[in-house]
């Protein structure tokens, strides 16, 4: 995000009031930039900490570990993340949110692509009807419970296929992509078609190349939405536990009243077992939590031009 | 398609009007047999009360469990062979395939003569193969009918011709008389070299039909569940003239007392907290001009990245974090503990019903800030930097170039936003409010799209959650459009 410089180089005398107004801001900004980012923190540091110490509620703002004489001093431990093997189900949700995330993301990609192209073509029968109708269902739906009797009707419950299929038409992102198009020259595409290109070339050679920022944008938003599903897991996969998405087993986790130390599988080893057995319910849910964010965190530092180029396009009518 | 098909020659000949009709008759029955696959009234194969009402062809040809998943018994004592039921998958991948091919030639049909010729070739073969179908599907029918005779159990197997038979029985004899009168009238190519070419507006339209089915299946077929407001309808029953009720459950919202109870406090919920959305909604722009009167511009690069984060989580993450520092053993109570040596703190913050609403706004606006921030400070950057410096020769203020410069840039942005929050204004959804609630805070935390859920999905009350959602959405519409209208009132340009 590049920022323009707001203060012209004008000499003007700063006075105490202005001091004192700066300061302020600055102060403002700082502390709520803390409370963002210290939950994320605090969660890290409990999953790392000593599990003793944690239960005990002696994490604070440093992660400890026991020393001989039982008191906590500064150190990390990774034990619980290994533990995060043995946890019953977890393995197949994160499979599931992880191939979902993948197909849905690049299906809607190409998708919003090849229809936020076709839209641009003038010359389509009825174009400006069929964008029309496209468009329109960003503001309208029928209501949860008809759309779940339909996704029951389309046999899409209980069904992997109902993360990735009704996913792959997302008319927002086909808005940003035909905004895109229209403003790459158009005389790079009347140039191959003269040399005997047809539309499935040009798209696949001129267009898609050079749209590649708008796609690299909606295809973040795309995998980001799929990472943090939640709800078609949770109306649609009632019978089929082995299918609910990480966020569903997350809430489960969070929701549930019983030690989830106890609901460890029987594999591993005994001390493995041992060690998974010393976890309690809250670790396990904070862990749980810090591998549904850690993913998120480590894409964000490259995505986030992307995002700020999204809303931006975003703001522009389709 | 074919390549290098850009140049189409102009179609000399004119086409007669009847070959013109018998054309769109059968492009437009293809439409609807294609359509009808997927639409499960008019499944031809629920040749038994005991399918599944809900599989539409398409699923009883792929589906073996969605046939059978409600006659466990029946199948168990073999009332219903086996056989009969693989021959009836059988039955409707046939007529799947036909109805593909019959499809396939209305897209062939809206290209050139030898392609059209081509294409109307098709229903002449896929026609009779659904036909083939329909025949395996009563051979079917008449199977159980005699094995039902034979074990007695006529009346448990429940076995009869659905509607859809006759429906795809008139498509596939209309596919193939119009089909075929097309074909018998239109002239053969005379130019023996003629390639198959389209004009390149259908072949645009084409190209674009699976993805307008899509987005018809999931976007728009929905509203056909709108019949359910109607009827009397329980899940796993039927609906038919017995069970018609009319606008009985319409009249609910506002006869039932217990009905009516449950909405005035859904609808306070969800208008409070639109309300405090929309009366915060000018605290991104505050967030904006503020981060902007700091020259650093690292500091704002900072502030804005890591200010971003908490939009990017999902709800069931945030409820994660709330537990972290608010539940009993959270950074709240350990740090009075620990810090504040404050002996006996243990209290679940999250289990207080106080200020929900309140709380929910601050939840809501710690992860949304920082992220609707953006577009205003990309505002702010896009403003002419002449007009501050022509406000500063006149001698304003930093505080008055604020207010009368970059406040009233922004203004427009502003207005598109809160039009389309007061458009959605019934719509707060419903992750959220479901994360949070509890047993304590239920009563004020329950918005109408949480209610919507569990009347209809938890309750199955599908009827009356159906009218709710009807009467949402329509005035959702409305309220966009009207939003829509001021804002060309106003500003001369729309919204949506």
């Amino acid at each position: 995000m590049s920022k323009k410089t707001k203060e012209p180089a004008m000499h003007i005398k700063r006075t105490a009031g202005d001091w004192v107004f700066d300061t302020a801001v600055v102060i403002l900004f700082v502390l709520f930039t803390l409370i963002c980012i210290f939950p994320f923190y605090y969660l890290l540091i409990n999953t790392i900490s000593d599990n003793d110490l944690v239960t005990g509620g002696k994490i604070n703002f440093i992660p400890m570990l026991k020393d001989a004489a039982g008191n906590g001093v500064f150190g990390v431990q990774l034990g619980n993340y290994a533990a995060l093997r043995n946890v019953q189900d977890l393995g197949s949700s994160v499979i599931v949110t992880v191939v979902r995330t993948i197909l849905g993301t690049a299906l809607m990609v190409i998708t919003s692509a090849w229809a936020g192209y076709l839209v641009t073509k003038q010359k389509m029968w009825k174009r400006s009807f069929w964008y029309r109708f496209l468009v329109i269902t960003m503001y309208f739906n029928a209501g949860l419970v008809p759309w779940y009797m339909n996704m029951l009707m389309m046999g899409l419950t209980d069904n992997f296929l109902a993360y990735i299929i009704p996913g792959m038409v997302a008319p927002y992102n086909i808005i940003l992509v035909k905004t895109y198009i229209e403003s790459i020259p158009s005389s790079l595409e009347e140039s191959a078609v003269i040399d005997g290109a047809s539309t499935l070339t040009v798209w696949r050679k001129i267009i898609l190349p050079l749209s590649i920022p708008i796609l690299a944008t909606i295809s973040i938003f795309g995998a980001v939405g799929n990472w943090n599903s939640f709800q078609d897991s949770l109306l649609l996969m009632n019978n089929r536990p082995d299918l609910y998405t990480l966020q569903h087993r997350l809430y489960i986790y969070l929701n549930s009243s019983s030690n989830l130390g106890a609901m460890m599988s029987q594999g591993g080893t005994v001390s493995e077992q041992a060690a998974a057995s010393m976890l309690n319910q809250r670790v396990i849910q904070y862990t749980v939590s810090m591998v549904s964010i850690i993913p998120i965190l480590l894409v964000y530092p490259f995505m986030q031009r992307y995002f700020v180029k999204g809303i931006m396009l975003g703001a522009v009518k389709g | 398609m074919n390549e290098h098909t850009k140049v189409i020659r102009p179609e000399t000949e004119k086409t007669g009007a009847w070959q013109k009709t018998a054309l769109w008759i059968f492009r437009l029955t293809a439409l609807l047999s294609g359509m009808a696959l997927f639409f499960p009234p008019a499944n031809p194969g629920r040749i038994s009360e005991k399918i599944n009402e809900a599989a539409s062809l398409f699923t009883t040809g792929i589906s073996r469990e969605t046939i059978t998943n409600s006659m466990g018994r029946i199948l168990r004592s073999h009332w219903i062979q086996d056989g009969d039921i693989t021959l009836l998958m059988i039955a409707c991948v046939i007529v799947m395939l036909g109805v593909i091919a019959c499809a396939a030639g209305a897209c062939m049909s809206l290209g050139n003569r030898k392609m059209q010729r081509r294409g109307l070739t098709l229903p002449l073969i896929g026609a009779p193969v659904m036909g083939i179908g329909l025949f395996l599907i009563h051979r079917a029918y008449r199977n159980m009918m005699a094995h039902g005779e034979e074990v007695g159990k006529l009346d448990t197997i429940r076995v009869m011709l659905p509607d859809g038979f006759t429906v795809f029985c008139i498509f596939a004899g209309l596919l193939f008389v119009t089909a075929l009168c097309a074909f018998l009238i239109m002239k053969p190519e005379k130019d023996p070299a003629a390639k198959m070419e389209m004009d390149e507006k259908y072949r645009l339209f084409l190209m674009m039909l699976p993805v307008i089915l899509l987005s018809f299946v999931f976007a728009y077929l929905p509203i056909w569940g709108w019949r359910y407001a109607f009827f009397d309808y329980k899940p796993g029953g039927s609906i038919g003239p017995e069970n018609f009720v009319g606008l009985k459950w319409f009249g609910s919202l506002f006869n039932d007392p217990a009905t009516v109870r449950d909405l005035v406090r859904v609808l306070r919920n969800t208008l409070i907290m639109s309300g405090l959305g929309i009366a915060t909604s000018w605290l991104p722009i505050a967030f904006a001009v503020l981060l902007a009167e700091i020259r650093s511009t690292k500091f704002q690069r900072t502030v804005q990245t890591l200010t971003t984060i908490p939009n990017f989580i999902s709800w069931v993450l945030v409820y994660a974090i709330a537990i972290a520092i608010f539940s009993t053993d959270g950074f709240v109570n350990s740090f009075l503990t620990n810090v504040m040596h404050q002996t006996g703190a243990n209290t679940n913050y999250l289990q207080i019903a106080d200020h929900t609403w309140l709380k929910m706004l601050l939840w809501g606006t710690w992860k949304g800030v920082g992220w609707s921030a953006i577009v205003y400070i990309a505002g702010i950057a896009g403003i002419d930097q002449q007009l501050y410096e022509a406000a500063r020769v006149d001698g304003a203020n930093r505080f008055r170039c604020i207010w009368h410069i970059t406040i009233p840039g922004l203004m427009p942005t502003y207005m598109v936003m809160l039009l389309m929050s007061i458009a959605g204004i019934l719509s707060n959804g419903m992750e959220q409010y479901l994360v949070f609630e509890n047993a304590m805070n239920k009563d004020v935390i329950e918005v109408l799209d949480l209610y919507v859920y569990h009347i209809g999905i938890g309750q199955n009350q599908i009827p009356l959650s159906t009218v709710v959602g009807i009467s949402k959405s329509l005035i959702g519409v409305t309220l966009l459009f009207g939003a829509n209208g001021i804002s060309k009132a106003i500003r001369g340009e729309s919204i949506i």
